[in-house]
């Protein structure tokens, strides 16, 4: 809101001049945009400006817009003393206050239920959310229902959902969210907490998620909204019930439960529930444009100039400011006199309190300078502590001579303005360092110091791991050893282990699925098929995740020592590894590095205490997951946000880590490592882990989404394989990666037959398997993909072909164990047995001959040669090679060279 | 609320607290309540409040005005050395090496992001000749340099620039090819020692003035290279770049390669040998022996001392007592030698001030830390390296009187050097020799900035820089991967925020807090050696 009244000027005593009339001038476009040697050398036709609207008297002109409106008063008959003039914009950071309102209330079926999130401020605004399970322990979140999911849904993980918030209408204050249920779900409570993509921001209840209980009895953290008004209708009586958890009774005056249709059953599951309304205040960091203006005239009567400076911030604005005598711009203080309000601040500067206006919601003051000053230099500082810039540097307003400025100017425009010494603005932004630390005895100073250090801190630290790792990765570069090792004699397979590729000659099972915790016995039901699984042809085999977890499947880790798990006990997992290595299988252990499950509560009860032999304290929680408060740095990837992140940037977490990898070798037997969601921490900091416990094969599962353009992958994928290529080269090339965009690219062309795009641009293949072949561990599912899960399964009943493409291309393939023992064993024994004879390994060359609508074909190596899809293809005859077929299925044929 | 609290020097602080105090009074408890999603909650504004503040406002200026002269008393001594203080970090000796491209410019500028938000005032940047004059004489390539410049002022930091006229092993940067195709047939331009063995890192100073290279003397070269230099960075000479240190022999430093390879880390360094046989060089002792009426003291080094590594009672040379050191040929010997190294040093900083010298920029020099065998008499490390300083002669003053007449200041290695850390036998004493020079240097109004030799070791740089005789500048050395490394970073991190906060680091901190920080540099190694420059 700039609104500009100029007769405040004529209420100053110290004015020197006398205004006869008022100019209205509206800056034009070009005064707008920040100052640039352009605009200073127009400056005459701003003078145009002033000429063309001659004698023009108007009072006050208000504009709503915060982007016009600069009005100064000048006494038109003396245009020609305006030496100088500019709007400055400037930018800075307001609170704005606005509500988020939660309302719970019955949909008019009578039997649904619906919670309503809306927020009143501008953003897009995201809601990320969850819902507790009655019986649930600990504060995890659970993926809701299917049906709850309101429309545009994004599954983050296996335990929330991003909900954007819309604007039911045009005319609505609040974007909302609607979430519709059914009472008789076993939810116990939702979460959420409400996150603005705008500015990365989040919002939470009394630094927790939301929790909106869905049951009465639920033990209140805090951070319950809609209180549990309910509590009133339980029944004395039902007191004895109250370990049995669905048999509250609601009353039938506002309970939803008098669905005749309902079985009694489904009566007692209904609770009590009753709608309330609430609302929270919250607060956004906006940027809001505002306008600094600035005129400088000469006084005729004392040939001083008087320089205007204005402004439409709100609040106490104090202008720091000096005068400079030559270009570069030096701060020195000038004598006085001084406008009212000044003070002299640590010899530097001069700071005056800009004097509000008697109208409109500015401020400004007048300063009397010399004639011989060359530049005024000022910066702004605001109420809440922020100082306000040109563009980084110190307002600048030239002073010298009217006519000697232009060129001046120029020329310090091209030599001195980068220069421009920041020295002054840089000494304040010193000062409030040092401020920060002496005020640290203040106790309600002191956390907001220290939270802006550690967001200083946190930033220089990102930085930093940036800048090591680049200078790291150029001293040892990793060598793409696809050149060497093509020169060596085919016959006589070169095995050179190294953590990233194993032998070379690997193939991978993955020994488990989704289910497999159900037995409570999988290490002795797998240790039965030990030979089986060797006598397919597979070299490597990789076992679910061995440690405590709160999750039976393994993947949320408790006490990383106790490796009794629902898979088996410890004792049962060393005899499987024995029995696997008497068949000449190596063992992947699944290690969950990422994050880990808290034993207790900290003071505030947040789940980031860690028990067993690795107690470690919030300390080796990353600070930047909202959920578990952690007191550790930033953290250097993704957050999970089902547990407690693990800061790896922590010397001792390292360590611990590092010494259970080694306890995990020496004491299980373990030959490598299947690492889970390496997305969530930096790739050095595994180089770090895989130097320190040497394993024989190390993969990595960095999975984030292909591209879609309107729903429709697209051809490149250039950008997601680049960020496994990071990741693994971030590694050092100590592990390999799977390889999830050949994946994605073998869903689209089969499903689509769309086989063309299985070529890239450089008619190479076009996952990471292209790029760098001997780390890309190609699969076509797993227990996440598929299984019982199906988070992205592969095309129904295309699986052969995709393992035809991935069992016979460079790379280290891995087959999934419910393919394995399905239907398709025979063919994939097949394909894993022509792959061992001819000797494919994961540095072969691939030669693709044929990608196109609905047939893809490749040589590897001139030994194999395949294609899948409906079309037609044979490879060429009457070649140096003979090829015969050695496997044909439904839309694939391998054949190789006799 | 700041205006409230800004003020400049820590001792003030307390006395704008108590404003606070007051105005926290006049507002009522209103303005602290806590808001629930605010990050600052005493920054939300409401109308009233605004008001109010006003008035506050008024009340505190007029309380500023009122402290402001008898803060301005008692904040004189402590905090103005702190103020002073100025931290700067070397670049990778490698940000350059052919010319025109800058070596990983993205981790250069990463990290030139995250030295500037740690509040390190500036960059220390590797000049080569051997990458700037490599093809020919007279054909300098300054874009990567300047490319390096930009990107340093667009950081907002200051550049210390090095000139450096000498070679490196690691990385490996020779001196230029047109330099080395002359040394091929000429080696008596570089030093050579009492084997013949010729060093080929550096110009031997003995050919200062002779016009060995094509024509000109390498003090013609040096100048012209500087002229050069000059005017490519004009723009930057006296804004961003506000230091620039002259190279003046093996690794920058004023001394004689008296070491020809670095002592292994760990063990014991050997006394060094004399450099004086290149031809030139013996000319000069031949002439210098004759006018001193001993013509045959002029027909080599001394023959009773050590081979490199040795220690110095292998022969008679360096002998606590009775040394030939300690005779009047030893006399002779090392005033030479050391007169030699001192005329060197004078010739190029000369120069170089009368270059710099209208710019306001400061010239540096580097006196290199020769701290083995500081215990024995003879100190025959320093001996050897050019600096006749005994336990009865004072071998810095002369050093140092040079340097105050060429207006210049003087860069100390070894900063980080502790006597504790030196292997027992050694008789080294880093901590002795610093504050001998500094005294020195004190004495005759030079100023000296440090730099360290390794990483880590920062409670003892600590120490030096915040010690009852603070030093002005240190250049730490030197960003690279090491840097940067999860091991070493952090340290580094606490260390310099330790020392633009000494008060929190003594009082504030939580006290296990303070120890984590310790253990952190107790772990960092201090036998690992950085590339110097």
């Amino acid at each position: 809101m700039a609104a500009v009244t100029v007769d405040s000027l004529l209420q100053n005593p110290t004015l020197l001049f006398r205004p006869k009339s008022k100019v209205l001038l509206k800056p034009s476009r070009s005064l707008d945009c920040s100052r640039n040697r352009k605009l200073l050398l127009s400056r005459s036709s701003c003078f145009c400006g002033f000429k063309i609207k001659p004698r023009q008297t108007s009072l006050v002109v208000r504009a709503s817009s915060s982007e016009t409106a600069v009005i100064d008063n000048f006494d038109t008959s003396s245009t020609d003393d305006v030496l100088y003039k500019e709007t400055f914009p400037v930018n800075r950071i307001e609170k704005v206050e606005g509500k988020i309102f939660i309302r719970l209330d019955q949909s008019k079926n009578q039997q649904d239920w619906q919670l309503t999130v809306g927020c009143s401020l501008p953003g897009k605004w995201i809601l990320h959310w969850g819902v507790s399970y009655i019986g649930d322990s600990g504060s995890e979140w659970d993926q809701p229902p299917k049906n709850m999911r309101p429309p545009g849904s994004i599954p983050i993980r296996d335990y929330a959902i991003d909900t954007p918030l819309n604007k039911p209408s045009k005319g609505e204050m609040f974007h909302e969210v609607k979430i519709d249920f059914n009472p008789s779900n076993e939810i116990a409570a939702i979460h959420f907490v409400l996150k603005d993509e705008e500015t990365g921001a989040w919002y939470q209840h009394r630094g927790r998620d939301f929790k909106v209980p869905l049951v009465d009895y639920l033990e209140d953290d805090g951070n319950t909204v809609g209180a549990k008004r309910g509590f009133g209708v339980w029944s004395g009586a039902l007191h004895q019930f109250s370990n049995v958890l669905l048999k509250a009774e609601a009353s039938p005056a506002d309970s939803p439960n008098n669905n005749n249709n309902e079985s009694k059953d489904s009566k007692n599951k209904n609770r009590h529930l009753e709608g309330f309304y609430e609302e929270l205040s919250i607060v956004k960091e906006v940027s809001v444009g505002n306008l600094v203006s600035v005129a400088v005239r000469k006084s005729l009567e004392t040939s001083k100039l008087v320089l205007h400076l204005e402004t439409d911030v709100p609040g106490n604005v104090v202008v720091h400011w000096g005068i400079c005598r030559d270009d570069a711009k030096r701060w020195e203080i000038p004598a006085a006199p001084y406008p009212p309000e000044t003070t002299l601040f640590k010899n530097k500067a001069l700071r005056t309190l800009l004097q509000p206006k008697a109208t409109g919601n500015r401020s400004g003051a007048l300063f009397t300078l010399d004639e011989e000053v060359f530049g005024f230099l000022f910066v702004l500082k605001l109420d809440d502590n922020t100082w306000l810039k040109f563009e980084e540097n110190d307002f600048y307003v030239p002073l010298s001579g009217a006519s000697s400025v232009l060129g001046q100017h120029g020329q310090s425009e091209s030599t001195s303005e980068e220069i421009s010494s920041n020295s002054y603005t840089d000494g304040i932004i010193n000062e409030i360092r040092n401020l920060v630390s002496g005020l640290s005895s203040e106790k309600s100073q002191k956390t907001q110091t220290k939270e802006a250090q550690e967001s200083i801190l946190q930033e220089i630290e990102q930085l930093a791991a940036e800048a090591y790792s680049i200078f790291r990765s150029s001293i040892a570069t990793f060598p793409e050893e696809d050149v060497a090792e093509t020169d060596t004699d085919s016959t006589k397979p070169t095995v050179k282990i190294s953590s990233g590729t194993g032998s070379g000659f690997e193939i991978l099972c993955q020994g488990f699925n989704w289910e497999s915790h159900k037995s409570g016995r999988w290490y002795m039901e797998l240790q039965e098929k030990a030979s089986e699984i060797s006598s397919l042809g597979f070299t490597v085999i990789w076992l679910p995740p061995p440690t405590e977890s709160v999750s039976p499947e393994g993947y949320m880790p408790k006490d990383l020592y106790n490796l009794n798990s629902r898979y088996g006990t410890i004792d049962e997992l060393k005899e499987l590894v024995k029995s696997l290595h008497k068949v000449g299988l190596k063992v992947l252990g699944d290690v969950v590095l990422n994050h880990r499950c808290a034993h207790s509560k900290n003071q505030n009860g947040i789940w980031n205490i860690f028990g067993g032999r690795l107690n470690w304290d919030d300390r080796a929680v990353v600070a930047d997951d909202p959920h578990f408060q952690g007191r550790g740095n930033k953290s250097s990837g993704d957050n999970f946000h089902a547990a407690p992140n693990i800061d790896h940037s922590q010397e001792f977490v390292r360590k611990d880590l590092k010494e259970w990898l080694g306890w995990l070798r020496e004491e299980i037997g373990y030959d490598g490592w299947r690492l889970d969601f390496v997305r969530g921490f930096w790739g050095g900091y595994v180089k770090d882990y895989l130097d320190a416990s040497e394993p024989y094969f190390a993969v990595g599962e960095y999975w984030d989404s292909l591209s879609y353009t309107y729903g429709e992958m697209d051809h490149n994928q250039d950008a997601h394989r680049q960020r496994i290529i990071d990741w693994i080269n971030a590694t050092n090339g100590t592990a390999g990666a799977f390889d999830v965009t050949t994946k994605g690219i073998l869903h689209s062309a089969l499903e689509r037959c769309e086989y063309w795009r299985l070529s890239d641009q450089k008619g190479k293949p076009p996952g990471v398997v292209g790029w760098w072949p001997s780390r890309a561990v190609t699969f076509i599912e797993n227990h996440d993909t598929g299984s019982t899960q199906g988070h992205w399964r592969f095309p129904g009943g295309k699986e052969m072909q995709g393992y035809a493409y991935i069992l016979t291309h460079p790379g280290t393939p891995a087959v999934f164990y419910d393919h394995i023992f399905s239907n398709y064993r025979s063919e994939i024994a097949a394909l894993i047995s022509i792959r061992n004879r001819n000797q494919i390994h994961c540095r072969s060359m691939v030669k693709i001959v044929k990608a196109e609508r609905d047939v893809y074909a490749a040589i590897v190596d001139e030994k194999v040669a395949m294609k899948i899809g409906p079309g037609y293809y044979e490879p060429p005859s009457g070649g140096p090679q003979r090829w015969s077929v050695a496997l044909e299925g439904k839309d694939y044929k391998v054949w190789e060279t006799s | 609320m700041e205006v409230l609290v800004m003020c400049s020097s820590q001792a003030k602080i307390c006395k704008t607290e108590l404003g606070c105090r007051d105005l926290r009074s006049c507002f009522g408890k209103t303005n602290y309540k806590n808001e629930t999603f605010s990050r600052k909650p005493n920054s939300v504004s409401f109308d009233k409040q605004i008001s109010r503040l006003r008035k506050a406002g008024l009340r505190f200026t007029v309380k500023a005005v009122h402290f402001e002269p008898i803060l301005e008393a008692k904040s004189s001594t402590g905090s103005k050395s702190l103020d002073r203080l100025r931290l700067f970090v070397g670049l990778p000796l490698d940000a350059v090496s052919d010319g025109n491209t800058v070596n990983q410019a993205r981790a250069i500028a990463a990290g030139l992001k995250a030295l500037k938000l740690l509040g390190v005032e500036g960059v220390e940047l590797p000049v080569w000749w051997g990458v700037v004059e490599n093809e020919e004489m007279g054909k300098y390539e300054w874009s990567g340099y300047l490319a390096v410049a930009e990107m340093v002022q667009k950081a907002g930091l200051k550049l210390h620039i090095s000139l450096c006229f000498h070679a490196s092993g690691q990385p490996k940067i020779a001196l230029p090819k047109w330099v080395m195709k002359i040394g091929e047939s000429q080696l008596s331009i570089f030093f050579t020692d009492r084997l013949g063995q010729p060093y080929r890192e550096c110009l031997s100073l003995a050919v200062d003035d002779l016009a060995v290279l094509d024509g000109k003397t390498p003090i013609q070269v040096y100048r012209d290279f500087c002229e050069s230099f000059k005017s490519s960075f004009s723009a930057f000479i006296g804004s961003t770049i506000t230091g620039i240190s002259m190279g003046l022999g093996p690794n920058g430093e004023l001394r004689y390669p008296s070491h020809h390879k670095p002592a292994k880390s760990g063990t014991i360094t050997g006394v060094g040998e004399f450099q004086c046989y290149d031809t030139n060089m013996l000319n000069l002792l031949k002439h210098n022996a004759e006018a001193n009426g001993n013509p045959l003291w002029g027909l080599g080094g001394p023959h009773d001392v050590p081979t490199y590594y040795q220690s110095p009672n292998l022969s008679t040379f360096f002998n606590d007592h009775s040394g030939s050191w300690e005779s009047p040929y030893g006399d002779f010997f090392l005033s030479w030698y050391s007169s030699e190294l001192v005329s060197h040093g004078n010739r190029l900083l000369s120069l170089t001030s009368s270059f710099f010298g209208d710019f306001e920029v400061n010239v540096y020099g580097k006196v290199p830390l020769m701290h083995s065998w500081y215990k024995t008499r003879a100190h025959p490390s320093e001996l050897t390296a050019g600096f006749y300083n005994t336990a009865s002669r004072n071998g810095y003053e002369a050093v140092a009187e040079m340097f105050a007449r060429n207006s210049c200041k003087i860069i100390l290695p070894g900063m980080d050097l502790s006597d504790k850390h030196q292997p027992h036998d050694s008789l080294s004493s880093p901590e002795s020799l610093l504050a001998q020079i500094r005294t020195t240097c004190n004495k005759h109004g030079v100023e000296i900035a440090g730099q360290n030799l390794a990483s880590g070791g920062l409670e003892q740089i600590k120490k030096n820089m915040l010690g009852e005789n603070p030093i002005e500048l240190f250049t730490y050395q030197r960003m690279g991967a090491r840097f940067f490394s999860p091991e070493h970073f952090p340290s580094f991190t606490e260390f310099v925020r330790s020392l633009n906060q000494p008060e929190l680091q003594r009082d504030d901190l939580p006290p296990e807090e303070v120890e984590a920080t310790e253990s952190v540099q107790m772990s960092s190694d201090p036998n690992i050696h950085l590339q110097t420059a």
